[in-house]
């Protein structure tokens, strides 16, 4: 059975593109574009994996979505993907700063732009940790 | 040229305010309240009931490459006129945020530096300093303008108006932690 | 004596530095004490925090919190803090998703907001909660024959709240009538300033400072009343550009409501931070 993703991102060619790859790649794709859809999204159906973008709405609720998944007792264990510009966008109030790792719970954080090849690899790795540590609970 | 026409547009701009309190733009009925309250209309590239027909037409290129957001003074006059109950200050947010994120905006403005400027003052200190502000916009003033601003800047010292040194809050670590929980950019000591 | 939480502003602590000690001076003779916040931040303003929300509720949460510690109703002079410490209180209440995250940042600070706060602007305090009648009866230099326009500006106006009038205030003109003052029917008296289109988008906002001056002294103001630091300073500091903008004459006094209602208390004007202005305000104390 195909895997299921959903993403959640308010940039639509982003979506188009990244949504393509991972068509190609067998996956099945979902798509919110904006955070409150994409919360209904996650409370109504079943995801392998969450891409995340953070800057979108009202400012970086990205983060707000992370930690109130790692919260949530039946989406806890989702693997969640973050894939943001952010620096880019806001990049005048910290320059040349780094994203700081403490403040995102998150699995893995990409920065946009980002590679075909890699996405999948990181996509499979993710939803294949996610399934060990399953397995392993169980 | 020859504008692009994006349909998305109006969905992107949807998307930066539905996570807020929702707000009808796409229901706008056209009347003009708005551009005939607000009191910045005459100097904006399109008044506000134009720039709402155009974001709902995806005229995406017009509309980021207009002063009309910038040119907002945040008065909420058509806020509060607006028999649709759109919030037209709330929209003319979201496009600055789009834009800035972006970072598409009219050549020339000092809006967008202005509020950079700002921003930066205030995260990394707590307070405003006005005189670190100049900088941002006044090389961009005529000379004659430059020079008002300079003889009001010297009256102000002169009666004891203006910092002389940036003010700074006492608890700044803290300050700054509690910012990066909020955007979560930037190494701390 | 009731005490208030008092939260200045950034322009209170120079630009408009006469607002802040004729606020805390004409308050003491009212009997409210202004009691400074410990460690405020600036409320973020209008420019940048606008555009990115989330930031912006932080900012004002955190003074919120602070405020909220002193159990005291929380009271601002400048309309745009008094608006941004408003609407943020009014969201996160109605938001608890957006109250926890905000809550969550502002730990870093050992500090938390439940949203059981009071906030009233500077005017609406002498206006509405002490009441023109007992300020009426404190009156000792009546401002007999001081013609005032009551200029209330935007943000302490709009966006609306609960049910106010937004388009036809009053108790500007009762605070000016309880000091014995005039009132001038001022129909520009809820337009805006400009604010930081002053510095943005300045011809544009030269044009309003214009438009302003021009319907007062067409009026017959002795004196345009402010209840904003940012009004006070387009309103005077500018007009002097406007002058050499549209080829006018202005020379308006712009004074703080404070500044004139501690004048008709009797309370020395050097005390309310007279002298620090453009535009002298002698002809206006002269004729009282």
């Amino acid at each position: 059975m195909a895997k299921r993703i959903l993403i959640i991102d308010d940039d639509p060619d982003f979506v188009a593109g990244i949504k393509s790859i991972l068509d190609t790649a067998g996956f099945e794709v979902d798509v919110a574009y904006d955070p409150k859809t994409g919360q209904k999204e996650l409370q109504s159906q079943t995801y392998d994996l969450l891409l995340l973008d953070i800057m979108m709405g009202r400012g970086a609720e990205g983060v707000m979505i992370a930690r109130k998944l790692r919260k949530d007792a039946k989406l806890r264990e989702m693997p969640v993907l973050i894939i943001t510009g952010m620096r880019e966008q806001i990049a005048f109030l910290f320059p040349g700063e780094p994203i700081h790792p403490r403040f995102v719970e998150v699995d893995e954080l990409v920065e946009k732009p980002v590679e075909p090849t890699m996405l999948i690899e990181k996509v499979n790795a993710l939803i294949q940790a996610a399934e060990v540590r399953k397995a392993l609970t169980q | 040229m020859t504008e692009t026409y994006t349909f998305n547009f109006m969905k992107e701009v949807s998307s930066l305010l539905h996570a807020a309190d929702g707000n009808p733009f796409p229901m706008c009925v056209q009347c003009g309240s708005c551009s005939g309250s607000c009191p910045v209309a005459a100097y904006m590239d399109y008044t506000p009931r134009q720039i709402i027909a155009m974001v709902n037409a995806g005229l995406k290129d017009q509309v980021l490459n207009s002063n009309t957001f910038w040119y907002c003074a945040s008065c909420y006059q058509c806020s509060v006129r607006c028999p649709q109950g759109i919030s037209i200050t709330e929209l003319m947010y979201a496009l600055q945020r789009y834009s800035i994120w972006k970072s598409r905006y009219q050549e020339g403005l000092i809006g967008p530096s202005f509020s950079e400027a700002f921003a930066k003052t205030i995260v990394n200190a707590g307070r405003t300093f006005e005189p670190i502000l100049a900088p941002s916009y006044i090389f961009r003033f005529k000379l004659r303008e430059f020079f008002l601003e300079v003889q009001n800047a010297t009256e102000l010292m002169l009666k004891g108006r203006l910092p002389l040194l940036p003010p700074r809050i006492k608890r700044l670590d803290n300050f700054k932690r509690m910012i990066r929980k909020i955007i979560p950019i930037g190494g701390l000591a | 004596m009731k005490d208030y939480a008092y939260f200045p502003g950034c322009s209170l602590e120079k630009l408009a530095i006469s607002y802040h000690t004729s606020a805390l001076e004409t308050s003491k003779k009212l009997g409210a004490r202004l009691m400074e916040l410990d460690d405020w931040n600036c409320c973020g303003s209008t420019t940048y925090f606008h555009i990115d929300e989330l930031l912006a509720y932080t900012l004002s949460a955190r003074n919120l919190a602070i405020a909220e510690k002193t159990g005291l109703d929380l009271v601002a002079p400048c309309s745009a803090c008094y608006k941004n410490m408003y609407f943020t209180a009014a969201h996160l209440k109605k938001d608890p998703e957006l109250a926890e995250h905000i809550n969550y940042a502002l730990e870093e600070d050992d500090l938390h907001f439940s949203g059981n706060i009071r906030i009233r602007h500077l005017l609406e305090m002498y206006a509405q909660d002490i009441g023109p009648e007992e300020i009426k009866t404190a009156v000792t230099h009546p401002l007999d024959g001081v013609q005032i326009a009551p200029y209330y500006g935007c943000q302490i106006l709009r966006p609306r709240k609960d049910h106010e009038s937004v388009e036809q205030p009053h108790y500007f003109e009762d605070l000016i009538s309880a000091i014995g003052a005039t009132p001038i029917d001022y129909p520009l008296k809820t337009r805006c300033c400009g604010g930081s289109l002053i510095i943005s988008s300045r011809t544009a906002a030269l044009s309003m400072v214009r438009n302003l001056l021009h319907t007062a002294v067409e009026r017959q103001a002795d004196v345009i009343a402010t209840a904003c630091p940012m009004c006070q300073i387009n309103l005077e500091c500018y007009q002097q550009s406007v002058n050499q903008e549209f080829n006018t004459n202005f020379s308006v006094p712009i004074m703080y409501f404070t500044q004139l209602v501690g004048v008709a208390l009797g309370i020395p004007s050097k005390k309310l931070g007279i002298g620090k202005e453009f535009i002298s305000v002698m002809p206006v104390l002269a004729s009282e």
